[in-house]
């Protein structure tokens, strides 16, 4: 008998915690669907209205319509976009349908959105594709109806030619290298006064993703043009990954005055990067390390709780980060990294509609780098730098 | 019985027998390993190094404390790797996006572990799916389940410093004076020993180490086989979700869809241990020293200049010797 009422009570108490969780969950999931749903009925309104203005005004006054599919609504970067674009949207008086898959694998989500901004028949597309496979065939609709589609983010890869009018995106070549250039500023000291080899480490989160490796090659190039400037030669680690070696063009050499070494974990997994951040920073001459991306960043900060070895002050090792997060953030405050870059959502939600609006219009539009900040202890709370960064 | 008269000088040995030969030579591969590390990097011979391979240690020791339950059966739990980044992002989802207290965050985090564990036991002893297929489809639900809880962002726990970054000390305490004390290493130490007690002196330990001999004599002798099966998918649930606590205090950051490979390293550290692949015997004492091997593995090898991918090939390499003993082993047996 007891023991029955103990089983009784565990399931109960088994039944209650799951429909805890699935509690968390499903308030998730119903606000998920209800936003897709505010925003569906919103843009079938919009569609609506927008079909009776096309007959009413579209002589007199060339009311525009955008669709724009993103890759996402509820993380803070999108918002951040969405912002960026409500406020260009009001601006320059244009109507603008925002939507995105609920989670970033959700491809097919995306594709039904995607025909749903293409039946709307609005002026022009913003696109930040997750598979280009996927909506090939609504590209060639776009394409044959005349509706202009804009990339932005990672924008559209791989997608056929003449099908994308521009791309509204970060130039993560540019954005490593504005990181190359400010940890420069606070160890160009100690380059020029080392006796022996220094070290510069790089976290990079793999060899494959072209951004992650763009924003790598971009602090590799522009920190190998810095010191050869200086008078210095220049290597790579010989443990440093073959693809950054060969796409940063720096010979290997271990004797360099300045070596940069590359470290990319064999899979993306926490605890790898730290074990790599960690191999980077325990060597004596490491006077910098930059992590290419919010993955490798944490690596580093993971390392350093251990190691407490960054910092800006005597002897300390420059540490320089990419994207926000609340770990990256809190070390950029409390002085464990030199400053972080961001990319800019906002702006890239601005110029988006821009671009937008110009190839609706019929001009002429072409890619646009949206840009990226050097955010550090100093300057994370001002507005236009707040605005961008997201825990 | 052929074993004991085949025996040498040194396996007939009384003390070596009472310790057992395969924790022998882990112990002594372990020191050759700390030896190698240290010749061959300066750095490593350090205490940012110990701290660098607890913080590897614990949530593999946990993860590998709860698969030791399911191989001795003769099943395996391939959903460990991935449910722990599953539950620990659904626990630090509630903390840092709905506002809700730590001790909440944490208790589902080990509810979420017992329910999967449950969930997985019933699957392999009622329906009679083989563990491998089994936990094989939990793994691709709960990875799937991790991603949808968090709208498909990454998640962080609060982070050290902070009122609510408590649980991180837990595992690494910081002192006044800014030294930071591997604290978790107490809390595995406790878990090996009373979960040691368990598999030994206790008649559910004993019963599913029987399950694992001879399930066929086991059901015959009268004991409920299903019941002390799920009991012990259960028990790796419930490590899995500790893990998750381990893991989410050590780094900084969960992606949704991650955690898979991590239990290869649990199974594999279980297995450099003398836990047997095909059931029936294992320790967890084992157990510990095996995962030892491999995160120092792990944390050692990128700093002698290896790269990523080489790594990886030595890694798989020692596996491959750690299971080609047990075959040996049981073959030897038979």
């Amino acid at each position: 008998m007891k023991k029955k009422l103990l089983a009784a009570l565990i399931s109960v108490a088994m039944v209650a915690t799951l429909l805890a969780g699935c509690g968390g969950g499903g308030d998730e999931a119903e606000t998920t669907t209800e936003t897709t749903d505010t925003a569906e009925t919103e843009e079938t309104a919009d569609a609506a209205e927008t079909e009776e203005t096309a007959d009413a005004d579209a002589a007199a006054t060339g009311d525009l319509h955008l669709e724009i599919v993103s890759k996402g609504l509820q993380h803070a970067y999108w918002q951040a976009v969405l912002n960026g674009v409500n406020s260009k949207a009001e601006e320059l008086g244009v109507s603008v349908n925002f939507v995105g898959p609920d989670s970033e694998s959700n491809i097919q989500q995306q594709v039904q959105q995607l025909e749903t901004a293409l039946n709307a028949n609005p002026s022009a597309i913003g696109l930040a594709a997750l598979d280009t496979n996927s909506v090939m065939d609504l590209l060639q609709t776009a394409v044959d109806s005349g509706i202009p589609i804009v990339g932005f983010d990672s924008g559209v890869p791989g997608a056929p030619e003449g099908a994308i009018v521009a791309n509204c995106s970060t130039d993560n070549l540019a954005a490593g290298a504005t990181a190359a250039d400010e940890v420069y500023a606070l160890i160009s000291d100690r380059i020029a006064n080392a006796e022996g080899t220094v070290r510069i480490g790089v976290v990079a989160q793999d060899a494959t993703s072209e951004s992650v490796v763009n924003r790598g090659v971009g602090f590799i190039t522009e920190m190998g043009k810095l010191v050869t400037e200086a008078g210095k030669t220049v290597g790579m680690a010989s443990v440093s990954n073959e693809r950054y070696v060969t796409d940063s063009a720096i010979e290997v050499n271990d004797e360099a005055d300045v070596v940069i070494e590359v470290r990319v974990p064999a899979s993306v997994t926490s605890e790898l990067s730290a074990a790599d951040a960690s191999a980077i920073l325990e060597q004596e001459d490491t006077i910098a390390i930059y992590g290419s991306n919010e993955h490798s960043a944490n690596g580093i900060i993971t390392a350093n709780e251990n190691l407490n070895k960054c910092g800006t002050g005597e002897g300390q090792v420059v540490a320089a980060g990419f994207d926000s997060g609340a770990s990256i953030m809190n070390a950029v405050r409390s002085g464990v990294f030199a400053g972080a870059i961001t990319q800019a959502p906002v702006a890239m939600g601005e110029r988006l509609v821009e671009t937008l609006v110009a190839a609706a219009n019929g001009e002429t539009v072409e890619d646009i780098d949206t840009g990226c900040q050097w955010y550090t202890a100093e300057n994370m709370d001002d507005p236009e730098i707040a605005q961008n960064l997201y825990e | 019985m052929t074993n004991k008269k085949k025996g040498n000088a040194f396996t007939n040995n009384p003390i070596v027998r009472a310790i057992g030969v395969q924790k022998i030579v882990v112990v002594v591969v372990l020191i050759l390993l700390l030896v190698f590390f240290s010749v061959k990097s300066t750095s490593f011979w350090s205490y940012a190094s110990l701290l660098s391979i607890m913080d590897y240690t614990y949530y593999l020791a946990f993860l590998g404390i709860g698969v030791t339950f399911c191989l001795i059966t003769g099943g395996v739990d391939l959903s460990i790797g991935t449910g722990m980044f599953c539950y620990a992002l659904a626990g630090g989802f509630l903390i840092t996006k709905m506002d809700l207290p730590v001790i909440v965050g944490i208790l589902v985090t080990l509810a979420m572990g017992i329910v999967v564990g449950l969930a997985n036991g019933l699957i392999v002893s009622k329906g009679g799916h083989a563990p491998f297929l089994a936990t094989l489809c939990t793994m691709m639900i709960v990875r799937g389940l991790g991603a949808i809880i968090t709208g498909g962002s990454s998640i962080t726990w609060p982070i050290a410093g902070t009122p609510e970054g408590w649980t991180r000390n837990l595992f690494k305490f910081t002192l006044p004076s800014g030294t930071k004390v591997p604290l978790g290493f107490l809390w595995v130490l406790l878990a090996a020993i009373i979960m040691s007690l368990f598999l030994n002196k206790t008649r559910p330990g004993r019963y599913i180490i029987a399950i694992g001999s001879n399930k066929e004599a086991t059901r015959l002798s009268g004991i409920n086989v299903a019941k002390y099966q799920t009991l012990a998918y259960l028990i790796c649930g419930f490590f899995t979700g500790l893990a998750a606590l381990a893991y989410s205090s050590a780094f900084q950051s969960m992606t949704p869809g991650g955690g898979g490979g991590v239990e290869l390293n649990a199974i594999g550290g279980a297995i450099i241990g003398g836990t047997s692949m095909s059931g029936g015997s294992g320790t967890i004492a084992g157990t510990i020293l095996g995962v030892f091997i491999m995160s120092i593995l792990q944390t050692g090898l990128p700093k002698v200049g290896l790269q990523a991918n080489y790594q990886q090939i030595i890694i798989g390499v020692v596996l491959l010797v750690a299971v080609y003993i047990d075959v040996l082993k049981n073959k030897k047996l038979s």
